[in-house]
Parts: C-alpha cells; sequence; structure tokens
C-alpha cells in the first residue's frame, strides 16, 4: 500500500503534507466522534454546572464566522457595490463550510443525536433556540443555492452533468433574491444567538438585552474578517488564489473601522455591568476580567480581539501592508472566538444559590476533555479541509475568474500576491 | 358599490384573508396560553415545613427509589440551610413546577410542556438533550443523563419500588410531583395529599410531616388550610417564576425538642 | 426466460414479504402483564415483587417461620398455638389451621383487593398494624407510646425495614451501620456537642443510654436468640440507665467521677463503630474561582518581553556593537 501511495504521490508537496495533516486530525475527530455516539456525553468534562462547553463554543464561533456570506452578499447585490462580488464569492463557500461545521459539532453535543429531525418537526415558538435552529436551516438551503454556482466550478461535475451543472449555474440569476432572504434569516438567527443567553432571568451575567445586538456585531466583524483573512492566507499560499489586493484592502478598512463601534459597544457593555452589585453577574464579570478567563478577555478578545486590529486596520501604512493586514483580521477571529468562549462560560462558571436569604454565589470549574478537544479539532480539520479543496478545484479564491464571467465587475487580479 | 366590479376572484380573496385572520386570531390565543401554565380543575402544591425538617433525606431516597434515579441524579436535593435559634435548618428543593417555567419557555421541541394541573411534565421521547432547559433552571432543578443508569438502584426495595420507566441516555430529567402516583389515585377515587397511595412518595416518606401536598383550588385542603394560617415563601421569587413549592420557616419555638411528659 | 439475477430478486422479494409479515403478527402480541391471581401465597407476590421477596427472605420475618431456634423452643414447649398467631400467617385458632407459614406478604398486606394490580394492596405503616404482634409488654410497646417519636406521630418504618425486618440503612448516602448511625440521621443537632463530650470519647454512642444497651449490665446488649425482648423504645434515659456504668459513682465527690469513668471496652463490651456522618446534598463548587492560570501570565511576559524587545533593539543593537568593537580592539592590541 506504501508503494501505491508513493506511486501516486512521487513528491511530497505542501499540499499533500497539509492535506495529509488535515486527513490525521479529521480521523481523529473521527474516532472522538464514534466514541461520543457510542459511549455518550458521559465522556466529556461537561456537567450539569456547565452543560455547554468546547463544542457549543466552535458552533456559535462557526456561525459567527460564517457572518462575511450574508453581509457581502447584501452589499453586493443589494447595495449594488459589484466590485466586492469575488469577496462575497468567497465569503458564500466559507459560509456554506462555517454552517455545515456548526451543524457537526451540534451532531455531537445534543444527548439524542437520532433525535436531531426533532427540531424541525416539533416547533416550541416561544424558545430562542427553536428560531435559532429554524433560521439555521433555512439559511443552509439559501447558503446552498447561494454556493450552486461555486460548486458547478467542479470539472468533473461539469464533464458528467453538464445540464445539471448549467442549471446550478443559472441559479446565480436569482443571488439578488437569495441575498435578500440570507439578509433576513442570518440578522434573525445571528442576533438570536445571542439572545438564547439573553433571555434566561435565571443567569443575570447573560440577562440583558444587549446580548443580541453584540453577538450580531462581533459576528459581521468576525465574518467579514475570516473571508479576507482567508483570502490572502491561500493567495500567499498557492497560485491558484488569485486576488485583488486593492479590494480586499477597502473591506479591511472597513473593518476597521467597525471596530471602532464595535469596540465602543463593547466598553459601554462591560462598564455597565460594573455598575452596583447583582449576584451572579458581578461574580460573572470578574472571573471574566480577573479570574480564571481574564487573561482571554483581555489580551485575546480586548487588546488583539478589538484595539490593535482597530488601530493597524485604520493606518494606512500597515493595512496597506500585507502582513499587517493578515494578522490584524485573524487577530479579530480570534477575539470573535475568545468573546464566545468567555461569555458561554462567564454565565456557568458563577453559580448562583437558590436557598433564601443573601445570595450566595459559588464557582465551578471547566475544561475540555481529550475526547472534546479530539471532536471539535476534528470539526474545524474539516472546514480548513473543505475550504483548502474548495480553494484548489473550485476557484473559491478567484477574483480574476469573476472579473471574466462579469463584465460589470472590474477587477484587476494579478497572478499571484507574493509577500 | 356596484356588485359587477366584485368579481369571483375577489371573493375568494376576500374569503381566504378572513380565515386567515379567524386562524391567526386562535394562533394567537394559543401562543398567548402556553407562555404560562393553564388553570385546571386541580391545581398541585407542597408545602415544606422547616421546623420539622430535620435533613434526613428519607424524601430523597424515596423518590429515588420511587422514579427509579441514579444516585448521582437525585430529584429532591436537601441542602443546608442556616440556623435558626440554635438549630440547623434544611431546605429540601424539588422541582418547582413552575406557573411561569423558563424550561418550558425555552425547550426548542416543546418536550417541556405544562399539564392544566400546574405540574411541568417532561416528554422524554421529544427531547433531544439540547440542555437549554438545564441551563434556564434557576433552581438547578434537573439533572442530565449523562449515561444511562444501568444496575441496581440502592434505593431499592428499602425505600420503595420504581414506578415509572428508567430515562434513556442523553434527557434530562426533574420531579415530577410523582404524576404518576397523582393519576393513579384519582382514577382509584383517592385524594392526592390525604391518600399516601396518591401522593408523591417524598411526602408519604417524611418521618416528621415536614412535606405536605394539596390542592390549592380546595380551600379546605391542607395545603391551602396551613397556607392561610402560617406565612410562607417561595424560591427565587424575584425571578416571578410562580413556584408551586411553598416553604414555611423555621421557628425556633417549634423547633425546640424538650418532651413535656 | 428469467436471468439468475432477475430470480435472485423475485426470491428475495417474496422473502422479505414473509418475513415482514410474520415480523407483524409477532410484534401484533399483546403485551400488556399477565392477567392478576386471586389471593395465594408468596409465590404470586413475588413474581412481580422479586425485589422485595428478596430483602424479606433473609431478615427476620422471612425466617419467622423456619428459625431453627424458633422450632425447637416450639416443639419444646408441645407446639403451642399461641405462637403461631404471629409465627404464621392468618392462623386460625378455631382450625388450627394457618394460610402460610411464617410472616408472609399477607400478614401485614392483608386484606388483598381484586384485581390488584388494578387495585393497590393495603400499606398500613401504623403502630397498630405492627403492634398486632409486636404488642406484648415483653415488646415493650407502651414503652414506644411513651416516646417523643410517637407522640410526633411516627411509625415503627421511620426506622425499621419492615420487609428486612432490620433498620433502616439509608443507603445511597451513607449506610448506617448500626442504629446510632440512624439516629444522627435526623437528629444531627444532637451530634454538634456530642462527638468531643467524655462519653463519646469512652465509646458511648445513641443506643446505650436511649435504648437501654448497656454495658456491664445482667440485660447487656440484646441477645437475638432472645428475641422476643426488645430494647426501651421509650428512648428516654432514665437514672437507671446512668447507673448501669456509674453506680459506683453515685452520691461520690466530684473529682471521683472522672477518676472513675469507665471504658466500655474494659467493662467487657464493644464499642459501636464510629457513625458516619450522613451528608446533606452538596454541588461540586468552590468559593472561588478558579485561581488565574499561570499560562496567561507566561503569556503576558511573553508579549511584554516582545515588545520591549522590538522597542529596544536599536539601543540593543549599538549598545551591542560598541561591545564586540572594543573586545576587537583589545584583542587586536593583545596581539
Amino acid at each position: 500500500m506504501i508503494a501505491k501511495l508513493r506511486a501516486k504521490f512521487p513528491t511530497t508537496t505542501p499540499w499533500i503534507t497539509w492535506l495529509g495533516a488535515l486527513g490525521l486530525l479529521l480521523a481523529i475527530g473521527l474516532t472522538c466522534g464514534i466514541l461520543i455516539f457510542w459511549r455518550g456525553l458521559a465522556i466529556t468534562n461537561l456537567t450539569d454546572l456547565v452543560p455547554w462547553g468546547l463544542w457549543i463554543t466552535i458552533d456559535l464561533s462557526s456561525i459567527a464566522l460564517s457572518a462575511g456570506a450574508f453581509s457581502l452578499c447584501a452589499a453586493v447585490y443589494l447595495a449594488g457595490l459589484k466590485r466586492y462580488e469575488p469577496v462575497a464569492r468567497t465569503a458564500t463557500f466559507i459560509g456554506l463550510i462555517g454552517y455545515s461545521m456548526a451543524m457537526l459539532s451540534l451532531m455531537l453535543d445534543i444527548g439524542r443525536p437520532d433525535r436531531f429531525w426533532h427540531a424541525l418537526v416539533y416547533w416550541n415558538t416561544h424558545s430562542l433556540l427553536w428560531e435559532v435552529t429554524m433560521c439555521v436551516c433555512l439559511y443552509l438551503i439559501v447558503l446552498v443555492l447561494e454556493a450552486m454556482p461555486i460548486l458547478a466550478k467542479l470539472e468533473w461535475l461539469r464533464k458528467r452533468f453538464p445540464k445539471i451543472t448549467a442549471k446550478m449555474e443559472h441559479v446565480h440569476h436569482y443571488a439578488p433574491y437569495l441575498a435578500i432572504a440570507g439578509l433576513c434569516l442570518s440578522m434573525l438567527h445571528q442576533s438570536s444567538l445571542g439572545a438564547v443567553y439573553g433571555v434566561l432571568k435565571a443567569r443575570p451575567f447573560w440577562y440583558k438585552p444587549e446580548m443580541a445586538a453584540l453577538f450580531m456585531f462581533s459576528a459581521l466583524v468576525g465574518g467579514i474578517s475570516l473571508t479576507i483573512f482567508a483570502s490572502m492566507l491561500s493567495a500567499r499560499l498557492t497560485p491558484k488564489a488569485r486576488v485583488n489586493d486593492t479590494l480586499l484592502e477597502r473591506v479591511a478598512h472597513f473593518v476597521g473601522w467597525m471596530l471602532v463601534p464595535y469596540l465602543y459597544f463593547r466598553a459601554w457593555d462591560w462598564l455597565a455591568m460594573t455598575y452596583t452589585y447583582q449576584p451572579g453577574r458581578s461574580e460573572g464579570l470578574d472571573v471574566m476580567t480577573k479570574g480564571p478567563l481574564s487573561f482571554n478577555f483581555w489580551i485575546v478578545e480586548i487588546l488583539f480581539g478589538a484595539i490593535v486590529p482597530m488601530i493597524l486596520l485604520l493606518k494606512q501604512g500597515t493595512r496597506q501592508n500585507r502582513f499587517w493586514r493578515m494578522a490584524a483580521l485573524a487577530m479579530v477571529v480570534g477575539g470573535v472566538i475568545a468573546y464566545r468562549w468567555d461569555i458561554n462560560l462567564g454565565g456557568f462558571l458563577v453559580v448562583v444559590s437558590y436557598l433564601p436569604g443573601e445570595a450566595t454565589v459559588a464557582y465551578t470549574s471547566y475544561f475540555p476533555s481529550l475526547v472534546e478537544i479530539g471532536a471539535g479539532l476534528g470539526v474545524i480539520a474539516f472546514g480548513l479541509m473543505a475550504f483548502s479543496l474548495g480553494v484548489r478545484y473550485l476557484k473559491v479564491v478567484d477574483h480574476r475568474y469573476v472579473a471574466q464571467e462579469h463584465e460589470t465587475v472590474k477587477s484587476e487580479a494579478p497572478e499571484t500576491v507574493l509577500a | 358599490m356596484s356588485d359587477a366590479n366584485f368579481s369571483r376572484r375577489d371573493f375568494i380573496k376576500l374569503t381566504a384573508v378572513g380565515a386567515a385572520a379567524v386562524a391567526g386570531t386562535r394562533l394567537v390565543k394559543e401562543a398567548r396560553a402556553s407562555s404560562s401554565s393553564p388553570a385546571g380543575e386541580h391545581q398541585w402544591a407542597m408545602v415544606i415545613d422547616q421546623s420539622k425538617c430535620t435533613g434526613c433525606n428519607y424524601c430523597t431516597l424515596a423518590c429515588q427509589a420511587h422514579n427509579d434515579t441514579a444516585p448521582e441524579n437525585q430529584w429532591n436535593v436537601v441542602s443546608e440551610a442556616g440556623e435558626v435559634g440554635g438549630h440547623k435548618t434544611y431546605i429540601a428543593r424539588p422541582c418547582m413546577q413552575c406557573a411561569k417555567a423558563p424550561c418550558v419557555e425555552v425547550c426548542m421541541v416543546g418536550a417541556s410542556y405544562y399539564r392544566d394541573d400546574g405540574i411541568v411534565m417532561m416528554d422524554y421521547d421529544k427531547c433531544i438533550g439540547c440542555r437549554y432547559c438545564e441551563a434556564a433552571c434557576p433552581y438547578q432543578a434537573r439533572v442530565f443523563n449523562w449515561e444511562k443508569f444501568e444496575g441496581k438502584n440502592p434505593a431499592v426495595p428499602e425505600w420503595g419500588s420504581p414506578e415509572v420507566e428508567r430515562r434513556p441516555r442523553g434527557v434530562p430529567e426533574k420531579c415530577s410531583f410523582c404524576y404518576h402516583r397523582i393519576d393513579r389515585g384519582l382514577e382509584l377515587g383517592l385524594i392526592p395529599g390525604v391518600d399516601a397511595d396518591a401522593t408523591p412518595a417524598c411526602v408519604g416518606a417524611c418521618p416528621t410531616g415536614a412535606r405536605m401536598f394539596g390542592d390549592l383550588n380546595d380551600k379546605n385542603s391542607l395545603v391551602s388550610l396551613v397556607l392561610k394560617e402560617h406565612a410562607s415563601y417561595r424560591l427565587r421569587d424575584d425571578l416571578a417564576t410562580g413556584p408551586r413549592v411553598y416553604y414555611l420557616p423555621a421557628d425556633p419555638k417549634e423547633m425546640d425538642t424538650e418532651v413535656k411528659s | 426466460m428469467f436471468t439468475r439475477f432477475k430470480r435472485l430478486s423475485i426470491a428475495l422479494i417474496f422473502a422479505l414479504a414473509a418475513a415482514g409479515g410474520t415480523l407483524m403478527v409477532a410484534s401484533a402480541q399483546d403485551a400488556t402483564p399477565p392477567a392478576p391471581t386471586p389471593q395465594g401465597s408468596e409465590q404470586d407476590c413475588a413474581a412481580c415483587h422479586a425485589d422485595y421477596q428478596m430483602s424479606w427472605q433473609s431478615g427476620l420475618h422471612g425466617q419467622a417461620g423456619d428459625d431453627p431456634v424458633f422450632l425447637k423452643a416450639w416443639e419444646d414447649q408441645g407446639k403451642p398455638g399461641a405462637c403461631l398467631i404471629c409465627h404464621d400467617t392468618g392462623y386460625d385458632p378455631a382450625t388450627g389451621i394457618s394460610e402460610a407459614k411464617g410472616v408472609t406478604c399477607l400478614a401485614c398486606h392483608s386484606p388483598a383487593p381484586d384485581n390488584h394490580p388494578a387495585n393497590n394492596m393495603p400499606v398500613d405503616k401504623s403502630t397498630d398494624l405492627c403492634g398486632k404482634c409486636h404488642s406484648d409488654s415483653r415488646f415493650a410497646s407502651d414503652n414506644w407510646m411513651m416516646s417523643a417519636h410517637y407522640q410526633r406521630a411516627m411509625t415503627c418504618s421511620v426506622c425499621h425495614n419492615p420487609h428486612s425486618a432490620g433498620m433502616k440503612t439509608v443507603e445511597g448516602f451513607a449506610t448506617t451501620e448500626d442504629a446510632s448511625s440512624l439516629c444522627q440521621n435526623c437528629h444531627k443537632d444532637a451530634m454538634d456537642n456530642f462527638p468531643s463530650s467524655k462519653h463519646a470519647e469512652a465509646g458511648v454512642t445513641c443506643v446505650n443510654c436511649h435504648l437501654g444497651f448497656n454495658v456491664g449490665s445482667a440485660d447487656a446488649n440484646v441477645d437475638f436468640a432472645d428475641a422476643h425482648k426488645a430494647p426501651d423504645h421509650s428512648f428516654i434515659p432514665t437514672l437507671e440507665t446512668c447507673n448501669k456504668c456509674h453506680s459506683t459513682q453515685m452520691h461520690a465527690p466530684g473529682q471521683s467521677v472522672a477518676a472513675a469513668a469507665i471504658k466500655i471496652e474494659e467493662a467487657g463490651g464493644t464499642s459501636t463503630p464510629e457513625p458516619t456522618p450522613v451528608q446533606v446534598s452538596t454541588l461540586p463548587v468552590t468559593n472561588e474561582p478558579t485561581p488565574v492560570s499561570p499560562v496567561g501570565y507566561a503569556g503576558l511576559a511573553g508579549l511584554v518581553g516582545l515588545a520591549a524587545g522590538m522597542v529596544l533593539a536599536p539601543w540593543l543593537e549599538r549598545f551591542y556593537h560598541r561591545v564586540s568593537k572594543q573586545h576587537q580592539h583589545e584583542e587586536e592590541h593583545h596581539e
């Protein structure tokens, strides 16, 4: 077997190594997933006090970082900013991957994966999680339709089913309608994901209306950043990806400006939480700003998640420097993921007693188990692999291709973007 | 208005709109109705007298036996609640069966639902195990079956024998006010709260009679009378969940155990 | 005419249809429990209540008819019917026939209703029911009526497991090894000060004083061979109780009390084992959050170091050049 592999892949190119590493992580993830389905959630470190942990963070982050899809498609097809269409194309594909990652991690996380379809059949219209599930399912359909023209790029598909491929490409004609649907559905569920936490009056750390707005905002910022970052990284790594740097710089500038109100809202939210003592909320804030989550919060979320990228992306010098731009965007993405992690644990790590009298607050702890980490890495590896394959075979990051297709899109994408 | 302009199409449109409006009002009524517990013939409530509770955990064990729960998944939890007049006091916490239960509101498949006698029921067949209800409960009344409870239940048969099926892996569970005993007792013509066979197991197991159960709709039931005569409180009343478990605060005079013989 | 493949598929279709039909018919069987049986021996009860039967079998109630000590004493006394009133179920003195040997289910769960399990068996936890056999003055049930437990409407089954005819064990929390730890389960207040007392140090536990299980006395540690003698269930210690151990110190001057304190073991008895404290529920929480991880500090230090290095780099480089030039200079001088 080794001989056969060696014949097929005579030299180990970086591409093969990359695929191999991802394949290994996928295998680990698959093994952990099978273990979870077989042995149940008892092998995780989730407890009755911390019922949501790493996988929910991955799920929330995947959905948040897929927000580039709806926002860029809305910008292109509804606001008429046609020149950003190549970027919107990349974002749509990332969106599709992100939502599938979210579905995967949810399958792992729910206690009865065999009953995942119940959410579509049994409705409780009061539940925010129901609303999120419905919107996510519908939006996934929208994303699949939006991604059809991208998937139609697959050479094998074009040869085998030319008629179907032609139909798939024709879906692009309906892009504006899909963009409207995507915008509405996305705004609904991106904010509802924040509200899932925000309506729990049992948890004062979360019980506030701005959770919805903050989740929406951070998703916007993070989603667009991930799209640009992924485009730039692929362009650096492979000649198959071609980008128009001016376009990306413009979008990065926009991200920089978005980070200003984002920082403002985060600061306001944080300061508002410090006013008067409320059991549960004040301790949660302390856990997040002074306790076990403090480094994650101050360094990853605020300093490197918002302040530094804001400065880097607003200053022309650093924005035009590709390295600093990529660094800033990666920091934003990391900040969004850290935000989801901190919010989730900040609420669960603090246990408010229900006993009468003076409210006593106690603390619990959580660190994901190996199985959780393994399965999480598997999900992430799936996403990376899907994106890598898309770049290589579907021209997902190809600004020149889009320019060829649409005369209206004037885009000059040089061969590759080298450092 | 001339009828000539009112075509067949217009008639159909009008009828459709009218029907939709009627259907819409029905939906609104249903939507509002399920945001809090509907009022039925009975309204079960429990009263726990902290003066009498010694923290012996007989209620916990009876519940564990009758509902076949795993020892680490107690539905009824007894905690220390400080000292009053030199006597230790305890709080036993079953599910509060809230009138405005956060768990019912957040359940995405409606596996948690209200019964019209006030009990918050769990449909273990619908539940997908997302644990949103667990996160939402202010009383930590729900425990999740991280694994299936296999093997012998240590509380059986000393404290009772199981009366309901064991829950499968991957669903949360909680105290159900022994609705199965209540329903069966009503069928047999017994009175829940008076006849032990129709009353939750924890109430019957209490050696000091600290737990009382009954129908709030019945003015003469034990719980109605007790609540009329005594000061009572509910847990986390500030959250306005409308719990149906009332507590009589510990009275040090009552707790003095000098036997006057 | 038919190819092999077609023949195989037709055969498969028939086979599947037959199997499916059989499955449907088989699963349509009535899965309801068997029809209720009329009153009978305990064998019928055990068909559904095997748990209770197992705990009953090994206990004193289960052995009441077969116990060799009882049988010998009974035969020695000429097999009097009076014994069978309690030692058999449903003994009819007129005919001399019992419904069943020993203390069986129907001894307490009578009368059984028709259509059990549709109707419940009677469960009477009152003292009167136990008292039917255990009310004899040999069992000191009049003492029980004096106790605060009885006066607060408690029953025998608060402490005793009627099926195993033993003590309740509070299993699932801390299994009580003996009666004293069961007392502690309810009387938690009493355990505030008692463990540090001289009595506790000497190995005295609840039952020694409150149930008349005294050491060093004539009726020390109830001999279970004489099962008709039950300890004093009034739980009220009297002067008699103190005197069981301290009779020699009565009226003695103060100092000698401590000096003459008796250790239970020395007096020839065994002290009851350390009672295990029974837990009330606690959540797995701490009062302080988990400490801030050193990894965070290390990361921050690294970042600060990186930043400092970047800022100081030009000066450090100048310094390095100066030093190395000096060094070179010195070397040249040496040569």
